[in-house]
């Protein structure tokens, strides 16, 4: 190959990688809320996948994109909320109802589909426009895969930089931090734990409802049950892989996103390979990125764990 | 409150049974908000789940596979392994009966021909386990999350295996040779029900007794409700992660041996029953009892067969079924909520 064309392949990539990241990207740093305060949310997958469905279906009835992201925020936000009364007011094992809501919502947004559609697939028309940082897009490489995208990429990338700030700078990041490694002392030090734990769920499924109405509204513009794939535990690996921290679950993501979307890079360079190797590849490397990461990773000490006032 | 008391031995059964009413009336209400009529469509449930031989039989032999995911997965969630990974163990068990098979069948009699494939599908679902399990004891990586990547992999490696290197070249749509009906598992006399069945109630009965009588069964449960405690009771408590792992791995794989040689006579491209999480909401409500796992494999199997009647003739789509078993799941959490606190209501 030759030089530009190298380029191309590298611009491709990269520029699919970020697009293919933003579901990722956003579940994941939702889960870092949720996870950094005592909940494990295995129902992401299932937030993912109800924003994608209710996303599409909103942008669909009123061709409007904006609708379509609202609706699958509103949506991760219910589901969000649901999932913090189960887990912080009933007190009830997490695992359980992450499991129960993701299967709920594999058999509702299944449901309600075939139902509405028969056996037709309709897609979105609305083209998603790409904008243009001026001079920054202009940049040999990186220029057009980075400063020309969607609105909503830069969005994500600016909501990286609002949790970062949020969980280290701010009173609401410390009591999130407390309520799940030390919910006892942080209740002793006047934190509010449950009330604490329910923000930090809300804006777990608030971020999922909008990485899957991305998906489906932003990314592909059509939708299929089970569209999700395993995205929202992919999600869940790639937090506890970045620590908590923003910035690393930032790049967790844009890897699994590149790895994601390399199917038409490897078309592009000419590499034939058995596109069933290529789609293994995401949850291969979380394994392998587990082993070589995450041996020594310190789980938050209350994760999993309810917390009851009344048995200290 | 003497008469709170005399339910106390009870109240398991009664808060499952309970979880599904709930679970029952919410997917009436899902049913009623899109327009559906659910009375008619329950009605059709339960005629043609229960009210016809037809029905009958088929429900006893979709329960086969349940008996078998669930036997496994009781042993691994009384050890407190979390085993999502079902669904790929069952493939894999699946894709290795669907490849032998055919291969053996004629040089191989019919009883060498299903021991080597049940054989090799039991080892198949427990090597697919091996990963997560030896993560877990090496690097104490949770299995939750490892089980299920485990998951994705196997659907497109046997996505693979039917497209590529074992595909039947005779047929366009992705599947394995058929094998021939004289070399899948035989039927139970005087009925067309296959000894899968047979199978999966034997293995439901060893885990129960293995729970109730045996030293392992109980070095499990140790385990299961405290790692410390089996720690200081000094058991292998690695060996015992281990074992649960790969025994429940093993019975998702024998299950999928079981549905290609009695059920569907092939592998075949795309095909993925998804057992792994009715397997957990099975498993719950029958409170991680052996014996009550036997009518609870039953009534989700009614639930499968009923679910494919109802999208024939009443036009709900099959997803029903899962959506349905969600419901299960959510309501069974709530319902050890109020179970916590009736035992709370008796204290003194």
């Amino acid at each position: 190959m030759t030089a530009a064309q190298w380029q191309i392949f590298i611009t491709a990539l990269l520029s699919a990688g970020l697009i293919a990241a933003v579901p990722l990207l956003l579940a994941a740093l939702g889960e870092t809320f949720a996870e950094r305060a005592g909940l494990l949310n295995l129902g992401l997958e299932g937030m993912l996948l109800s924003g994608a469905f209710a996303g599409f279906y909103a942008a669909l009835t009123t061709q409007s994109m904006v609708a379509g992201l609202a609706a699958g925020t509103t949506t991760g936000l219910l589901l969000g909320l649901l999932f913090g009364f189960l887990a912080i007011s009933l007190r009830v094992d997490q695992v359980i109802i992450g499991l129960g809501i993701t299967l709920v919502a594999e058999g509702s947004t299944g449901f309600l589909f075939r139902d509405f559609y028969g056996q037709r697939f309709p897609t979105l028309t609305f083209s998603t426009a790409k904008v243009a940082v001026p001079w920054l897009s202009d940049l040999p490489i990186l220029g057009p895969a980075l400063f020309n995208q969607q609105p909503l990429v830069y969005l994500a990338w600016l909501l990286v930089v609002g949790c970062a700030f949020l969980l280290k700078h701010t009173r609401f990041g410390l009591e999130v931090r407390a309520a799940g490694e030390s919910p006892l002392a942080a209740d002793a030090a006047g934190v509010n734990v449950a009330q604490t734990r329910y923000l930090a769920i809300m804006i777990g499924g608030v971020m999922a409802g909008l990485g899957g109405a991305f998906l489906s509204v932003g990314d592909l513009n059509f939708f299929v049950p089970g569209m999700t794939v395993g995205q929202g535990f992919i999600a869940i690996a790639i937090a506890m892989l970045g620590k908590w921290q923003p910035y690393r679950v930032f790049f967790g993501a844009l890897l699994f996103g590149t790895l994601r979307s390399l199917s038409t890079g490897l078309q592009i360079i000419g590499l034939d390979l058995r596109p069933e190797f290529v789609l293994m590849l995401p949850y291969i490397g979380i394994i392998v990125a587990l082993i070589i990461l995450a041996r020594r990773t310190q789980l938050p000490a209350a994760l999993g764990l309810p917390y009851e006032r009344d048995q200290r | 409150m003497p008469e709170l008391a005399r339910l106390r031995p009870f109240v398991p059964v009664l808060s499952s049974i309970l979880a599904v009413a709930a679970a029952f009336l919410s997917g009436a209400l899902f049913l009623w908000l899109t327009g559906k009529d659910p009375g008619q469509a329950y009605a059709i449930l339960l005629s043609r789940g229960l009210g016809s031989t037809l029905g009958i039989t088929e429900t006893l032999i979709k329960m086969a596979p349940l008996l078998l995911v669930s036997a496994g997965l009781l042993i691994a969630l009384k050890a407190s392994v979390w085993n999502i990974g079902i669904d790929g163990q069952f493939l894999i068990g699946a894709s290795l009966a669907g490849i032998l098979a055919p291969r053996l069948a004629g040089g191989v009699p019919l009883a060498g021909v299903l021991l080597l494939c049940a054989g090799a599908a039991f080892i198949g679902g427990a090597v697919w386990g091996v990963v997560p399990a030896a993560l877990k004891v090496r690097y104490g990586l949770n299995e939750i999350i490892t089980t299920i990547m485990m998951n994705y992999v196997a659907i497109y490696l046997t996505s693979w295996l039917v497209k590529g290197p074992f595909s039947d070249p005779s047929v366009v749509a992705p599947q394995m040779p058929t094998i021939p009906p004289e070399f899948r598992l035989p039927f139970l006399p005087f009925t067309r029900i296959h000894i899968g069945l047979l199978v999966g109630l034997v293995a439901v009965l060893l885990t129960y007794l293995m729970f109730r009588y045996g030293a392992t069964g109980l070095a499990l449960t140790i385990l299961g409700h405290s790692r410390k405690a089996a720690l200081h009771a000094g058991l292998p408590v690695n060996r015992l992660v281990a074992l649960a792992l790969l025994l429940s791995a093993g019975m998702a794989g024998l299950a999928g041996a079981n549905d290609v040689l009695g059920v569907k006579g092939l592998f075949q491209g795309e095909w993925n029953p998804m057992y792994g999480l009715t397997a957990f909401a099975l498993v719950f409500l029958a409170r991680l009892n052996g014996l009550l796992v036997i009518p609870f494999a039953y009534f989700f199997a009614f639930l499968l067969f009923g679910g494919e009647a109802m999208a024939r003739t009443a036009r709900i789509p099959a997803y029903f079924v899962p959506l349905l078993e969600g419901l299960m799941l959510l309501f069974f959490a709530i319902s050890t909520y109020l179970e916590r606190r009736y035992r709370r209501g008796l204290e003194p």
